[in-house]
């Protein structure tokens, strides 16, 4: 029986709960948080989800010019996916990771914590245009803890952000612009030390508030 | 199916344009938290603002509520709109502009004190770091705009740029009300 029914054969049989304090073997040994509330499995989503294990991607950094292993960073790590062109989704999404940076500097877990966001763009998102962006995002790569993240090429740029990440992205040519922009989905991955998904955000708004407390419990589990 | 695959048939469902502002617009608080109007906001020291609270929306005025942040350039132009519907409405309405940047050594008070001064901010600014206030209002980005009447019930609210048109209109609407 798949969980989903399951869910449905319990829930109509009047218990009250939530997909993750069930007590039917949800619970995960390799993460910290529990199960998100919600009518489906890891297993069904076409991302790596709640429990899974972060994919094996190692993409440069072009500023430091390191390489990173996501399997690797021995650390909670925050994802997300952009184009530092994009003026819709984008921005909000490295504001809100931008916000945990400060709060995590501010509260002295700075070297607790590493945030990478994944351009998909890496025509435009070179070395120069990623220190420009960030400066004008107010991120303190200084810290330490920040690395933009950058696929060698456009195909590498599908191998990963797309087919390895699940977050899709298209090329468009809007008719008011000179230029090329995306469509994409939104789309944050808190992954814990071991490697391992805590929490898929698939939202284009996330919340620093909640992206702060439940990276504060992955850092403490 | 493989990802790629799935995320195709799955298409239009999670992708998000390129070429329109910086905004989403009305989107429910999507982690179910409850969090509702009023909102006590910290406002800083800066031009025709003093450092404290305000409670937004504010009690027995309309209030108009623009949510903005320093990187946001949609919002330097809407500075603009908002200035001059404050010269013709900000004795009868209070403004309150509130961003949800969390201040640290790379965005301090200073800095939000300098962009309020070149971009002619003469009301209340604040900020919101736990974006309570973004959430209450469902803003899903920014620059967002609300209008409360002076029982502080929200009476409009918009994401994107509005025009100093638009928020007369609407402030007429809100204080010619019986």
């Amino acid at each position: 029986m798949q969980r989903r029914t399951v869910l449905r054969a319990v829930s109509a049989a009047g218990v009250v709960g939530t997909a993750g304090c069930l007590g039917l073997g949800d619970s995960n040994p390799h993460v910290v948080l529990d199960e998100p509330d919600r009518d489906y499995a890891s297993d069904e989503l076409p991302y790596p989800a709640w429990g899974q294990r972060v994919p094996d991607v190692t993409l440069p950094d072009p500023i430091s010019g390191d390489s990173f292993s996501t399997r690797s960073v021995e650390m909670p790590a925050v994802y997300t996916f952009f184009f530092s062109h994009c003026d819709t989704v984008c921005p909000v999404l490295i504001q809100s990771l931008r916000n945990v940076q400060t709060h995590a500097i501010e509260e002295e877990y700075a070297d607790a914590v590493a945030f990478f966001p994944v351009t998909f763009d890496p025509e435009r998102d070179d070395r120069e245009r990623l220190e420009t962006y960030a400066a004008e995002m107010n991120v303190a790569l200084d810290a330490g803890n920040w690395h933009f993240l950058r696929p060698e090429s456009v195909d590498r740029a599908k191998a990963t952000v797309e087919e390895e990440f699940g977050v899709a992205f298209e090329k468009t040519r809007p008719e008011d612009m000179d230029t090329y922009m995306f469509v994409h989905a939104a789309m944050t991955y808190l992954v814990n030390a071991d490697g391992y998904v805590e929490r898929a955000y698939r939202t284009d708004t996330p919340d620093p508030e909640r992206l702060i407390e439940d990276l504060r419990v992955v850092r403490n589990g | 199916m493989n990802r790629r695959h799935f995320l195709t048939a799955i298409g239009g469902l999670g992708l998000t344009g390129g070429s329109v502002l910086a905004v989403r617009g009305d989107f429910p608080n999507l982690f179910g938290e409850s969090s509702s109007l009023p909102v006590r906001v910290e406002t800083i020291d800066a031009p025709g603002s003093s450092a404290g609270e305000v409670t937004v929306p504010n009690a027995g005025s309309p209030t108009l509520i623009d949510l903005f942040a320093t990187w946001c350039a949609p919002c330097k132009e809407q500075m603009d709109e908002l200035s001059s519907v404050y010269e013709e409405y900000g004795d009868r309405v209070t403004f309150v502009s509130i961003t949800n940047e969390r201040l640290g050594d790379t965005l301090t008070e200073r800095d939000i004190r300098g962009w309020w001064r070149r971009h002619h901010g003469a009301w209340a600014v604040g900020v919101d770091p736990n974006s309570d206030l973004m959430a209450a209002l469902g803003a899903g980005g920014i620059p967002y705009h609300a209008i409360a009447d002076a029982s502080g019930t929200i009476r409009w609210q918009q994401a994107g740029l509005s025009t100093a048109e638009t928020l007369r209109t609407e402030l007429d609407r809100v204080l010619e009300a019986p």
